[in-house]
């Protein structure tokens, strides 16, 4: 697949979402614009540019180039990891609590992404989830969660 | 006589021990993310918006425009030791900088980038001292059917000025236009896109937004490569430039003030253009081109001068009219909105302490950065040594809990790791996210100025025309429609093809 068409694909399903959805509110008159106006216009413009890219992304993958899906998911392994345990993080961060959710988060991040030994990830880990809890819980006064500890 | 008393009241402003601080913090923080690949100066303000919330105002704004215009000092200094650019308007300092530092002459290359830099920055803040008021007073007549127009154009020149073509950066704006809609809407109440989730009936927050496609996006694209990155000793030989060098750079560093200054006022990516658009404009002037690129002080100084009075001048359209001509202002825009603070016409004459706090602090925080780009120099390289495997799980951890410390919503960090990895794919597939962030800010001010100027004359179109302001920025809108298309037809020229690949 092109870049030009990977990029016309987010277009469109942008531009179909927002038609979806803002056909349902009020259009209103000229004098008395409804507040489905603006995004109906924005998501068949969407639309529009979406699928002239999908056109044109067709020729353009000779000249420049073109995105594998398999490639894709071997090449971009680490972004794919660090994007997973970001969302294990968020699920569980107000359950287990800034501390700990941060030390497991980073003691994971340390040793399967930026392969670190295990004594060095953890050492690392909990230098800094502890340093950036006092960082933002005592000095900033962040209030972050303390899950279920407390 | 009026601008000097409200610059003499900025300076008591700015000289308090809090925000002198304030300032050093930003420009120190502004050179770190400057020096280090990885983290642009985008990533490096919204990482530091948490901090500011127990602050004031002018205290926030002060700190976050040092780090903005930090990073364009603290670019060069990579650029020219290691031939890696630090941040994207430091692309072209490369080229001749690191032939220059290979030559030995890397220390006369850093003073001039630096010297230039501060001419840049320092003349390009008089100007804006000057026109920022004026601009402002201009706008306060700006009714709804103006300011439509107003914001139409700037669009406009955005998809003609940003990265990559003019067609690839108007859906990245609907884009971000269409994203600015969700939540109530202001007029009448009516809830858009937000599925009954509570979180997004204010809106969709600008800073997990931010924070996810420049500061996540970033992060993800740089992992992508080795982790490990072997840094080389640098020797520092010789800082001051000869009688030769320093001949040769004058014209280039008063040229570039001037051109950065007026690209500066330009939507799009201007500290980049700028830099890209000195260089070959002094290698068109020198008596011998064919020397560019071996390692030309020219080629430093010009650039480096340019992009930094471009970083300044950019204020200008932003604290003026309330217009961020780019990701950066756009960002500090977010930071004063949270503060109850909203840039436009009436910002001047409403926060003077604020805006003219905000300019003596920009003076002093050029010869901050002028003290801390060259004798310290060597300490920032040291930077590079850290490696990047301990620096970006770090950072990931600042921007969760930067987002999260504004609502203490999950719903938030929901959102910065869904524009996170949108940032990223963007990224891969070549389309800009500044004009999606830009058109997301802006956006419902156009709405509403396009919707108020309906109602006001009854349904009628021809109140756009009316109005000569409105009517004059919409024939030049339709004028710069028609243009683009007509260069994005025509075949590309050599230099728009070396910018685009500097991009």
């Amino acid at each position: 697949m092109t870049k030009e068409r990977g990029g016309s694909l987010i277009f469109l399903a942008a531009g179909i979402y927002g038609l979806v959805f803002s056909v349902q509110l009020p259009l209103g008159k000229w004098n008395q614009p409804g507040p489905a106006v603006f995004p109906l216009s924005l998501s068949i413009l969407l639309c529009l540019f979406g699928m002239g890219w999908f056109i044109r992304g067709k020729g353009a993958g000779k000249k420049q180039g073109s995105v594998r899906l398999r490639g894709f998911v071997q090449k971009f392994m680490t972004p794919i990891r660090i994007v997973g345990l970001t969302a294990a993080f968020i699920l569980t961060f107000e359950f287990l609590g800034y501390l700990l959710a941060s030390t497991i988060y980073l003691f994971i991040l340390f040793l399967w992404v930026s392969r670190y030994r295990l004594w060095a990830a953890l050492a690392l880990a909990i230098a800094f989830g502890a340093g950036s809890w006092l960082f933002f819980e005592k000095l900033l006064a962040t209030p972050l969660p303390r899950g279920f500890l407390s | 006589m009026d601008v000097l008393s409200n610059l003499l009241n900025g300076f008591q402003t700015a000289l308090t021990f809090k925000n002198v601080y304030l300032c050093f913090i930003g420009c120190l923080w502004g050179t770190v993310v400057g020096v280090l690949p990885g983290i642009g100066p985008l990533a490096g303000i919204t990482l530091l918006i948490p901090a500011t919330f127990g602050m004031d105002a002018t205290g926030a704004i002060i700190m976050l425009a040092g780090i903005y215009y930090g990073a364009m000092y603290g670019g060069s200094t990579t650029s020219i030791l290691m031939n890696i650019p630090g941040e994207s308007a430091s692309v072209v300092t490369c080229i001749d900088g690191y032939q220059m530092a290979r030559k030995g002459r890397g220390g006369a290359a850093l003073f001039i980038a630096a010297w230039g830099s501060w001419i840049g920055g320092t003349l390009s803040i008089i100007g804006l001292m000057f026109l920022a008021p004026s601009l402002a007073n201009f706008a306060v007549k700006f009714g709804p059917p103006e300011m439509f127009a107003l914001l139409l154009i700037a669009f406009i020149l955005l998809g003609s000025l940003g990265k990559g073509s003019f067609f690839k950066t108007v859906p990245m704006i609907l884009f971000g236009l269409l994203v600015g809609t969700i939540g109530m809407d202001p007029l009448t109440g009516t809830m858009r896109f937000t599925h009954g989730i509570k979180d997004l009936y204010d809106g969709i927050g600008f800073i997990p937004v931010a924070m996810g496609a420049f500061g996540i996006g970033e992060i993800l694209t740089s992992t992508e490569e080795s982790l490990v990155r072997f840094v080389g000793k640098v020797k520092m030989r010789e800082l001051l430039p000869n009688r030769d060098e320093l001949r040769a750079s004058w014209a280039p560093i008063f040229r570039g003030t001037g051109l950065g200054f007026l690209i500066g006022l330009l939507p799009g990516s201007a500290h980049v253009l700028s830099s890209f658009v000195s260089y070959t404009l002094e290698k068109r002037l020198s008596k011998k081109p064919e020397e560019f690129g071996t390692g030309r002080i020219e080629g430093v100084a010009g650039p480096e001068t340019a992009n930094n009075a471009a970083s300044e001048s950019a204020m200008i359209p932003f604290l003026g009219l309330g217009i961020p001509t780019g990701p950066a202002p756009a960002v500090m825009m977010i930071a004063l909105l949270i503060h109850g603070v909203r840039p436009g016409p009436l910002f001047i004459s409403e926060q003077p302490q604020v805006f003219w706090g905000l300019i003596a602090s920009m003076y002093i925080g050029n010869l901050i950065l002028i003290i801390l780009n060259l004798p310290l120099v060597g300490l920032f390289v040291n930077l590079l040594r850290v490696p990047f495997r301990i620096l970006f799980p770090v950072i990931l951890l600042i921007c969760l809990v930067g987002t999260y410390s504004v609502n203490s919503s999950v719903v938030e960090l929901g959102i910065l790791l869904f524009f996170g990895v949108l940032g990223y794919i963007f990224r891969k597939l070549d389309f800009d996210i500044a004009p999606f962030i830009l058109a997301m800010i802006i956006g419902p001010t156009l709405e509403m100025s396009f919707r108020q100027s309906l109602m006001r004359s009854a349904g009628s179109f021809s109140i756009f025309l009316k109005s000569p302001i409105a009517c004059t920025l919409i024939v030049m809108s339709c004028l710069l429609f028609l243009w683009n298309i007509f260069r994005a037809v025509r075949p590309k020229k050599a230099w728009e093809k070396a910018l685009e690949e500097g991009e």
